[in-house]
């Protein structure tokens, strides 16, 4: 038994010293996840980042740079996020980690509606062999990134790659066929001037500017009709001219508006009504 | 005595392991020390509201005149210039940063764009503690002049005050702010009211100005051949655009040349301020980060 004593010591003097500062590290990763569980992003930060700054070891310099990231992200600040992710996707341990963190910059990426970087993001790791099994999410998270880009029809094709979102499916199938086509409104408003206003519900404005073309276009074809080429010019070009390009583009802008606020409406149903995993 | 000297290799390898483990200082995280360390490492980081309230906190143990000063950069640096001030005006006479804030408290001052206040501000200090003439300060004192609405009677006089690099760069100020390359509305006015659209043009808007004259010109000729083809109410339709378009494009006129003048002002002062950030405003830089 003396002689093993002086290993017994030993390990008596190593295992507290070991043990007492991990102990104190643990209790601040709890308080700081506290923080972040009672949403007090700004003090979730504070402490997940003191928890790196005292954590010699790096024993959670995964988890605090995510939840740093995840609280930036609550905030609304995207690029601040996407750095605490990237630092993350740095230190983390294992496949699993590595894919939550790429996700997470997926996601504020959609949130901040840099698309291109999100599919590019989502097209690289749809080619990594490690994550293979992984299909379903990435297919999801590239529905979400066309919803937010206003590509419903893509997001409907991208949710039916996966197995268990039929139901976004239709509900991306469906905003699509409520809106309105753009092309549709330009090309009617050539022919008929107003008849894109018309289209979109806005009637009043459709047949002010049917009337106002058909003024002018009268007096200028008139004017022609009378040899009156001078008149007819001007007319043409000052009035007739200008009130079918207003036609147009008035056109152009109702089709968008009205677009934006189906977009806009279908959003915030997302938002409040739908219970899957979010951006 | 084997006994006590193992219970007390214990105790204090435990302590001594453990502080080393934990880096900077004890153990408790919370700790003055601790909380000091943490706090640097934000303002380092240049995470200035975190590193300010870690300041705070500091400071409700241990009171410490270069914290305060160091809370007063964090909030100048989040452009909090009021905080600043309050928070320089509590740093006694009797410490070594006292002489600074008062510096950093005119120029948060002058940040905040009150240049009447700062220059009174600065007199009275002057009166204080005899600034030198050729500190930072003083510099952005006579600088601030520029920014005022006296005019400054001898350029050379003035442009001699400031160091030599800097003098093509004041010179240009200062020649900005004597002779401002402003238009006039009334002139860009008479200007349409005579040819219209040359007023646009006085008012660099060459396009409205080929427009505003064609539409001009076009419906009143238009109005004068309707009446003289006896087409009267075409006539008065054209007439009444054709007063519309000259009407307008007097106003019109006057109203570019108004934003023209806004658009250079705003330019002026966007160089002035990103001339005094690059040099600081002429004071000090405080690295506390090396």
């Amino acid at each position: 038994m003396k002689r093993y004593f002086k290993y017994i010591l030993f390990l008596l003097i190593l295992i507290p010293s070991y043990s007492l500062p991990q102990d104190i590290l643990q209790k601040q990763y709890s308080y700081a996840l506290e923080k972040y569980n009672s949403e007090q992003y700004y003090d979730a930060i504070t402490e997940f980042k003191r928890l790196l700054f005292f954590d010699g070891g790096k024993k959670y310099v995964y988890d605090a740079n995510e939840y740093i990231g995840l609280s930036y992200k609550a905030g609304a600040k995207f690029s601040d996020a996407i750095l605490y992710f990237t630092i993350a996707e740095i230190n983390a341990g294992n496949n699993e980690e590595l894919f939550n963190s790429k996700i997470e910059i997926i996601r504020a990426n959609i949130l901040r509606r840099t698309t291109a970087r999100a599919l590019t993001l989502l097209d690289t790791l749809q080619s990594d062999k490690r994550f293979i099994s992984k299909k379903g999410d990435l297919y999801y998270w590239r529905g979400w990134a066309y919803i937010f880009s206003d590509q419903w029809d893509k997001a409907a094709q991208s949710f039916n790659m996966t197995d268990t979102n039929k139901t976004m499916v239709e509900f991306c199938k469906n905003v699509q066929h409520e809106k309105y086509s753009v092309p549709f409104a330009e090309i009617v408003s050539h022919f008929i001037p107003g008849a894109g206003q018309i289209y979109t519900g806005h009637y009043f404005s459709g047949v002010l500017s049917l009337g106002w073309n058909t003024l002018w276009g009268y007096l200028t074809v008139k004017s022609f009709v009378d040899d009156r080429i001078f008149d007819g010019l001007v007319t043409g070009n000052l009035l007739w001219l200008r009130f079918y390009n207003g036609n147009l583009q008035n056109a152009d802008k109702f089709v968008k508006e009205e677009n934006l606020k189906i977009t806009n409406n279908a959003l915030d149903y997302l938002q409040s009504g739908y219970h899957g995993l979010k951006p | 005595m084997k006994k006590i000297l193992f219970t007390l290799i214990l105790v204090f390898s435990t302590v001594i392991y453990s502080q080393e483990k934990n880096q900077p200082g004890n153990n408790d995280l919370f700790s003055p020390v601790n909380i000091k360390k943490f706090a640097d490492y934000l303002f380092c980081q240049k995470d200035y509201l975190r590193a300010a309230d870690e300041y705070e906190r500091y400071l409700k143990s241990i009171p410490d005149d270069t914290i305060e000063f160091k809370i007063a950069l964090s909030y100048s640096a989040m452009c909090n210039f009021s905080e600043a001030e309050k928070r320089l005006g509590t740093i006694k006479n009797t410490s070594n940063f006292f002489v600074p804030a008062q510096m950093l408290s005119l120029k948060t001052i002058f940040q905040e764009g009150d240049i009447a206040r700062f220059r009174n501000a600065y007199i009275a200090k002057d009166s204080d503690l005899s600034i030198p003439k050729d500190s930072g300060i003083a510099l952005l004192y006579n600088f601030s002049s520029l920014l005022t609405e006296a005019s400054i009677h001898n350029e050379d006089d003035f442009v001699e005050n400031f160091p030599y690099q800097e003098r093509s760069r004041i010179k240009y100020f200062y020649e900005w702010k004597e002779n401002p390359p402003e238009k006039s509305p009334l002139k860009a006015a008479l200007f349409s009211a005579i040819i219209p659209g040359a007023g646009k043009f006085y008012a660099e808007e060459y396009s409205d100005g080929i427009w505003a004259f064609i539409a001009t010109l076009g419906t009143a000729y238009l109005a004068y051949d309707n009446f003289n083809a006896r087409h009267y109410t075409r006539g008065w339709i054209f007439s009444a655009l054709a007063a519309g378009f000259y009407a307008g494009n007097i106003y019109g006129s006057a109203s570019a040349v108004q934003i023209y003048n806004t658009r250079i002002r705003f330019d002026f002062v966007n160089e002035v301020k990103t001339f005094l950030e690059d040099k600081n405003y002429f004071l000090k830089v405080f690295d506390f980060c090396k």
